[in-house]
């Protein structure tokens, strides 16, 4: 989740509120706080379904609604910027917004969070700037009112971001960091071009990878020319409204269009869409658990900075603002409705305890087994299911076991098929112990059957000595199944993991129970076993299903 | 003045020797007259040393031992000795070869010291017995009684000299240097009998069948002693927190559900609302199956069909069956939510399930690529995000927590909640993350009435109880270590 750092005396000049109550309204609004030990920094953690908040006058907005002292939403004052913008063809990243907003007045601080803001929607919303990249320029360093998008060669030079002199593009792609990164998302390897945004003749930026230095934000930058290019249309227009309302809640700002024109959805932006939701005050009710009267309704939307814009005694039509992207419908203002009640005021009270309450079978025979497994002085060790290669292709179950695609570590690279073969490393961890040394476990494998993929409740029993023998592990688990109830068959059988001739199959009316066997001698030493083990493996679904039946 | 207490062996040893009226002599000589082995015997004098009944003195003495010849000669005769006895049975003759034959290894030795000492003559590869056999054992009688005196202990070396020289020649004896022990009793053992008083260390079944009980006294115990440390079979303690967390869930009328593994992205991601290009479906996230990648989405037609109009109408992209049909390790036991609802029960709906689920992580302290979670979900026509957090409050009041919502944000519930505990350290740790199901989920599971959800993450609620803070100890292979493992009583 995206973290974000604000220097705490901005946001309590921002709110007028102090760090206490401040950390309060954030826990509300879903929000993690934590202070730096110079007390001078407020790292907030924000939900990424609130990009809104990744910047002070985002969080202001919501806190000051929340604790009553703003309410409700009132659109800037947006004027016509006389700025236009010519889109051109461009494949790789079809779609570009852009809008102005005067009278910023970026100082250093504020620099330093605007710089955060880009970076934060980038990562979330703009999909690590594939979805849609923001461009940052000083409105007054434009050379000119008519800005053009479209694709041009590799090698054509501008001055990028932070350096001295112009230079090819493909040549900052190889000297740059942030080429290597974004370069790959916008570069045509095969026509040899990428996108650029041109102010007259002038290169301002290369979108998504970086901007050119004739437009640099500084600290004294009054007013901000604000590109967004993407691939994705409705989040390139998204951003680009968070980004103006936030910026436009800044003392004296205001907003200025920017006419599109050729090859866009839109003949001017930025969109400011709001949404018209109508909430019905009895689906509310019912879906919160809370009854409401309409005006109680409208005042904690309001607080949550909605504009209610006609409250009926059954139902509300609720303006959503351009920068709650994340409003799809009903529910989610039901949420926001909850959030401005506090949770903590809804709940009342233990729903309580009913009948009907059931464990699954193949739970309820585990437990029985495991008891009697320690009756019988078997220890129980819990393993992870995923396991190291080797120890699949020694125990011979390489054709039935399932690999992970994207493992992160070999030694937890594929499922065990079995439940010995986790059990045996147990064993093996264990054997240097004193003897004899009875350990069991319980736990799901999971193999190919038929070449799809199925998992299976296991228990698995092994019994480690000098001299351990086919009867060491026949004896407790016949003592088991009998305890049990179980009418079993046993026959001479195969595992992969047992000696042939001394491995038993169980049956319960002709169906595969388990085994049980000593363990071969190349297994013992592939587990780096060095005393003989005998071992059972029984299957509890089996097992369960069994004893569900009788 | 009471009288000393004494062990049983002490006991014994201090009978024995008033009776035979021992006053000093070799450790040897005291086992051999009192009829206590040697060994026991010199464990227990420096018991009585230490009582001040005995003096032990420790002497360093050149002596005699017998060789594996020497002993084999006290068992079988000497050979010269055989040899003629041999004969004797044979008539007084035999021949060489017979001889050999008889005596085997022996014959050499046995013939060389016959003829040295005129016991018979070998002459044309016939041995002739030269002296009735009564004589020639009494000529070699002296060598005989070396032996086994020097077996016994009792020989010292002054003794036979003539004997001596002829043993060790004939390499039957060693000289060796060996400790030996001398005890001498301080005073007359009768009066140390009388005050000293014997203590028993182990009552027996025996002494409880005759009675000797009643004559005895029992040695205390030095009972503040530690004992030696044994551990006893054992259940996983993880495994007895998640039956437990079985139990209060059925115990609230949950009945428990399960599903696959290896699971379909269908299920853990798409029904569950999360687009397709979600940060939690990229690949350093989850983890997904080598062979076989896709699964037939044939059984699931209905389900496809509403998730594909649901994302395409709220999320605004093209969905993609391929996507959907993945084979993935669970990665949310929500997956087994999504399936129970899918299926369509008649509400009131209240299933829980409890089981692994996978994550892209290296294994390190504070995570695993696999661990438990607990789903549970409720619904009903009437049910309400009132009532979910009613019930989410239950369940930690039943595990002894006191909870903190704070909302939360989840991709597939409106409102979303999760569940802050304090534990006894002081830190808040988030127990769970819950919220009612969004419309779009229930569409795409083809439910009409609110169902709340929620999941625990078990393992770091296990390591609070517990007091573990390492991960990994939960998951050790110490069989010892769970052996040991504090058990806490709810």
């Amino acid at each position: 989740m995206p973290v974000l750092r604000f220097r705490v005396e901005r946001l309590r000049k921002l709110t007028g509120l102090e760090l206490e109550d401040l950390e309060e309204a954030l826990f509300r609004l879903k929000c993690e706080t934590e202070v730096s030990d110079d007390g001078e920094y407020i790292e907030v953690e924000v939900n990424p379904d609130r990009p809104d908040m990744y910047i002070g006058e985002g969080v202001a907005r919501a806190v000051k609604g929340l604790l009553g002292r703003e309410a409700g939403w009132k659109p800037p004052r947006v004027v016509d910027s006389g700025l236009a913008l010519r889109v051109e063809e461009v494949p790789q990243r079809p779609y570009i917004a852009a809008a102005v907003v005067y009278n910023v007045n970026v100082d250093d601080v504020f620099l330093e969070e605007l710089i955060q803001f880009q970076e934060k929607l980038h990562d979330t919303l703009g999909r690590r700037r594939i979805k849609a990249a923001i461009g940052f320029h000083d409105l007054e360093k434009l050379p000119s009112k008519q800005l053009y998008y479209r694709v041009a060669p590799l090698d054509t030079v501008f001055t990028p971001l932070d350096y001295p002199s112009p230079m090819k593009f493909s040549e900052f792609m190889l000297v740059d960091e942030r080429g290597e990164k974004y370069g790959s998302i916008s570069v045509d390897r095969e026509r040899g071009s990428h996108p650029f945004l041109y102010s007259g003749d002038t290169i301002i930026a290369a979108p998504p990878v970086v901007n050119s230095d004739v437009t640099r934000v500084e600290p004294g930058t009054r007013s901000l020319f604000i590109d967004v290019t993407g691939t994705n249309p409705k989040v390139v227009a998204q951003t680009l409204d968070i980004i103006v309302t936030a910026l436009g809640e800044r003392e004296g700002a205001y907003i200025g269009k920017v006419r599109l024109e050729g090859n866009t959805p839109w003949s001017e932006t930025p969109l400011l869409t709001e949404k018209r939701i109508t909430v019905n005050l009895e689906d509310a009710t019912k879906w919160l658990g809370v009854r409401l009267t309409s005006d109680e309704a409208a005042k904690l939307l309001e607080s949550m900075r909605f504009k209610v814009e006609r409250a009926r005694d059954d139902e509300l039509e609720v303006l959503v603002p351009p920068f709650r992207v994340d409003v799809m419908g009903p529910v989610d203002l039901y949420e926001d409705m909850a959030i401005a009640i506090g949770y903590d005021k809804i709940v009342s009270g233990w729903p309580g305890k009913r009948h009907g309450g059931e464990i699954l079978w193949e739970h309820r025979v585990a437990r029985a087994v495991r008891e009697l497994a320690v009756g019988l002085s078997f220890t129980e060790v819990m393993q992870l299911m995923l396991t190291s290669p080797h120890y699949v292709e020694s125990a011979g179950f390489k054709p039935v076991a399932v690999e992970v695609l994207n493992p992160v570590q070999v030694e937890y690279s594929v499922l065990r098929p079995s439940i010995l073969v986790t059990l045996l490393q147990a064993a093996a961890f264990n054997q240097h112990r004193r003897k004899p040394i009875k350990l069991f476990e319980v736990g799901h494998v999971v193999y190919l059957e038929e070449g799809e993929p199925r998992d299976e409740l296991r228990a698995g029993f092994i019994v480690l000595d000098e001299e351990a023998s086919f009867e060491d592990v026949q004896a407790p688990v016949y003592s088991i199944l009998e305890i049990l109830g179980v009418r079993f068959k046993a026959e001479p059988g195969r595992h992969p993991m047992l000696m042939e001739g001394r491995t038993s199959t169980l049956k319960i009316e002709g169906e595969v129970l388990g085994w049980i066997g000593e363990v071969r001698p190349e297994v013992l030493e592939a587990y780096g076993l060095e005393y003989p083990v005998a071992a059972s493996e029984i299957s509890l679904e089996v097992l369960g299903r069994w004893k569900s039946r009788t | 003045m009471g009288r000393v207490p004494v062990s049983e062996g002490e006991y014994r040893v201090l009978k024995a020797m008033a009776e035979k009226g021992f006053a000093e002599g070799s450790l040897e000589e005291a086992s051999r007259i009192l009829g206590v082995e040697r060994s026991s015997l010199a464990s227990i004098v420096f018991l009585l040393r230490d009582k001040g009944f005995v003096e032990v003195r420790e002497v360093v003495e050149e002596g005699l031992e017998l060789t594996e010849r020497g002993l084999s000669a006290l068992r079988e005769g000497l050979p010269e000795a055989r040899l003629v006895e041999y004969l004797a049975r044979r008539g007084g003759e035999a021949s060489v070869d017979e001889v050999r034959g008889a005596l085997g290894g022996e014959a050499g030795v046995a013939l060389g010291q016959a003829v040295r000492r005129g016991f018979v003559e070998v002459s044309g590869g016939r041995v002739k017995l030269l002296v009735d056999p009564g004589e020639a054992s009494r000529r070699v009688e002296g060598l005989l009684s070396l032996l086994k005196g020097v077996a016994s202990g009792e020989l010292k070396e002054s003794v036979g000299g003539v004997w001596v020289e002829e043993a060790l020649r004939r390499g039957l004896v060693k000289r060796v240097r060996r400790k030996r022990l001398y005890l001498r009793v301080l005073g007359d053992p009768r009066r140390i009998l009388e005050n000293v008083e014997p203590e028993v260390s182990r009552l027996t079944a025996e002494m409880i069948r005759s009675g000797e009980w009643r004559r005895v006294k029992f040695r205390p115990y030095n009972v503040t002693a530690m004992p030696p440390r044994v551990l006893p079979a054992r259940k996983h303690f993880l495994q007895e927190f998640i039956e437990m967390l079985r139990d209060i869930m059925r115990e609230l009328g949950f009945r428990e559900a399960r599903g696959p593994l290896v699971e379909i992205e269908l299920f853990n991601f798409d029904a569950l609302f999360q687009a397709q290009d979600h940060p939690a479906r990229e690949i350093h996230d989850s983890l997904w199956v080598k062979e076989p990648r896709y699964a037939s989405l044939s059984p699931y037609s209905d389900v496809v069909v509403r998730v594909r109009r649901v994302h395409e109408r709220g999320w605004g992209y093209k969905w993609d069956e391929r996507v959907a049909a993945r084979y993935i390790l669970r990665s949310q036991t929500t997956a087994v939510s999504a399936r129970v609802l899918a299926s369509k029960p008649r509400p009131p709906v209240r299933v829980f399930t409890l089981g692994k689920v996978f994550r892209s992580d290296a294994v390190g302290p504070t995570r695993l690529p696999e661990f438990h979670q607990l789903d549970g979900i409720e619904g009903d026509y009437n049910y309400s995000f009132r009532d979910l957090l009613g019930r989410l409050e239950e369940i930690a009041g039943m595990l002894g927590l006191k909870l903190r919502f704070k909302p939360a944000y989840f991709p597939f519930t409106e409102p979303s909640v999760e569940g802050y505990v304090r534990l006894p350290n002081g830190r808040w740790l988030e127990l769970f993350g819950a919220g009612m199901f969004r419309p779009e989920v229930l569409e795409s599971l083809g439910v009409d009435y609110p169902v709340g959800a929620w999941g625990f993450g078990i393992e770091r609620l296990a390591m609070a109880f517990y007091g573990v803070s390492d991960i990994r100890k939960l998951y050790t292979r110490d069989a010892d270590e769970i052996r040991a493992m504090r058990l806490h009583l709810r």
